[in-house]
């Protein structure tokens, strides 16, 4: 599902993202990458969804070369991932119905099956009863739960999550966790940057572990 | 609604997820009319959330709309009250004193005869007289004269004034050329001038609406920069989730279509009312003058053309911003 080979990302204040990352995902794995802060894993991510460029090296996501991607692909390759942000990057002037909908307004989908498919990802994460709320009205927990919805709404193949459960207390962040674990379960591709290592640690998952865009434990 | 049915769902089709998530190809249409629907709905919705600058970047089209607008519609209906003028442009033909009232009236038939001519008339000195004593506010002073100064005049209408008093010359040297005909004039100076004047205006007009044009335009232009700005969060989230760049801009597009719409329907308002409440003075202006003139006011086609055009000139104007600044936008 994801090759990185010999990937390098250097950034124009000269800091090292990546320093020649080899790296293979398969498709239906769950795996979290670990690192303290800096370590190269929000690079990782980005090169994922072609926010970033390698400065050498190739990316391939889904089988496709992300260098052969022009500008104008590159929404229809982001189209097949879902992305979890830490801070949640919800819009605050939109009901969480409409926040978690954008992906299916945004790809076509027509109306009557946008209704299904939110309600759908709204009871997964059990937020049904506040499609209608402002995000502001919502926990730390329930946005973030926004969030997951908004980024499996459209049942892409790879779900990705940067530190998903930065703000939240560790039962939170168990239920977080045990949402992403219910989405491998169904087949989807699970990559999770985070530094919750405690938490981790009680999931039986594959750790990627970097340090200054180096990867230095593969717990395959 | 089957939703509590659902979770089930995704274990059964979950492996398909990628091929699940492509674009929808049987509702091709629909999802193309939905995502403008959309797009209209966030524009509606931007314009409403800033009332007080939606109204004011309204305002502002408005005029910059009205004033050429109305200029030019103004100085078509003189053109045409210019046209009726020229209708009435006239030739006199001044005769000899003393020439027979027998002799006046062939001469009026042999000019009839002439090619060119549509009309002819004979007014008598006796009364020209008359008529000009009643018209020009001389009538007791004119009593006092012992003879009567005015001559016999035929009063000769063109079949047309193509070409101005130049092309009258060949037709003004057969009626000089009549006996006892003293003199011809081609009253036709005052007809040109003001054809002059109008087409000074027009260009005058024309010039002012070029100006305020660029001026709506960078209005339009400036609006929809800030209209960017203000939501670069969540052009951001949209880019992010697969949002394509014509998505983004789409809102954009119909902010400035919307605003043009709004300024358009104001400015045909605006001149509407504008027209009428200024055709009350142009009417008792025209009576004054013995004319039932009036303004016709703002006509349906071009209302519709006015409304048409500033609508193209927001889309245009956001265009231009949209170009700009939406690529500029990245997540990182």
């Amino acid at each position: 599902m994801i090759r990185f080979e010999r990937v390098s990302k250097r950034y124009p204040n000269g800091h090292q993202g990546l320093d020649n990352l080899d790296l293979h995902i398969r498709s239906g794995e769950m795996v979290f990458i670990t690192g303290h802060s800096g370590a190269g894993k929000s690079t990782l991510l980005k090169l994922i969804m072609c926010m970033e460029r390698p400065s050498s090296g190739a990316v391939h996501v889904g089988g496709q070369n992300l260098q052969e991607l022009s500008s104008d692909d590159i929404p229809y390759l982001r189209r097949q991932v879902g992305v979890v942000f830490q801070n949640h990057q919800l819009l605050f002037d939109r009901t969480v119905f409409d926040n978690v909908a954008l992906p299916l307004v945004i790809n076509g989908t027509p109306p009557d099956e946008v209704g299904r498919r939110v309600r759908a990802a709204l009871d997964k994460v059990g937020l049904l009863s506040k499609e209608g709320s402002l995000p502001i009205a919502l926990s730390g927990g329930e946005q973030q739960r926004v969030g997951i919805a908004r980024a499996v709404v459209h049942k892409p193949a790879l779900l990705l999550a940067d530190e998903p459960t930065g703000n939240l207390d560790p039962a939170l962040s168990a239920e977080i966790m045990a949402l992403f674990e219910d989405f491998n379960r169904v087949g989807v591709t699970v990559l999770i940057a985070s530094h919750d290592l405690p938490l981790i640690a009680k999931l039986d998952h594959r750790m990627l572990t970097l340090d200054q865009g180096r990867l230095i434990t593969d717990g395959e | 609604m089957s939703v509590a049915k659902r979770p089930a769902d995704p274990k059964r089709k979950a492996p398909k997820g990628a091929a699940r998530s492509e674009r929808n190809w049987r509702h091709p249409l629909r999802s193309w009319l939905g995502s403008h629907r959309a797009s209209a709905r966030q524009a509606l919705h931007q314009v409403r959330s800033y009332p007080f600058s939606s109204v004011l970047t309204v305002l502002v089209m408005t005029i910059a709309l009205a004033l050429p607008m109305g200029l030019s519609v103004l100085i078509n209906q003189v053109e045409q009250l210019g046209v009726n003028w020229q209708k009435a442009a006239q030739i006199s033909v001044y005769i000899e004193d003393g020439v027979s009232k027998e002799r006046q009236q062939e001469q009026l038939a042999a000019i009839k005869t002439l090619s060119g001519v549509a009309n002819a008339q004979l007014l008598d000195k006796e009364l020209a007289l008359a008529e000009f004593q009643q018209h020009s506010g001389m009538g007791d002073a004119l009593l006092q004269l012992s003879y009567n100064p005015l001559p016999s005049v035929i009063v000769v209408t063109p079949s047309s004034i193509e070409g101005g008093a130049a092309a009258l010359e060949p037709l003004r040297d057969r009626l000089a050329a009549i006996d006892g005909v003293e003199q011809v004039q081609i009253d036709l100076l005052w007809v040109e001038r003001l054809a002059a004047i109008l087409g000074m205006l027009e260009r005058f007009t024309g010039g002012l609406g070029l100006l305020l044009i660029i001026a709506l335009l960078l209005v339009m232009t400036n609006t929809i920069r800030l209209a960017i700005e203000s939501r670069r969060e969540e052009i951001l989230v949209v880019k992010l989730v697969g949002g394509t760049d014509a998505f983004v801009r789409r809102p954009f597009l119909y902010i400035g279509v919307l605003y043009g719409l709004l300024a358009g329907v104001m400015a045909w308002l605006l001149l509407a009312a504008g027209l009428a409440w200024l055709n009350v003075t142009v009417q008792q202006v025209a009576s004054l003058y013995q004319s039932d003139f009036a303004l016709i006011g703002m006509p349906w086609p071009d209302g519709l053309t006015l409304v048409m055009g500033a609508m193209l000139l927001g889309l245009v104007g956001a265009w231009l911003a949209v170009g700009q600044h939406v690529r500029a936008i990245e997540p990182s």
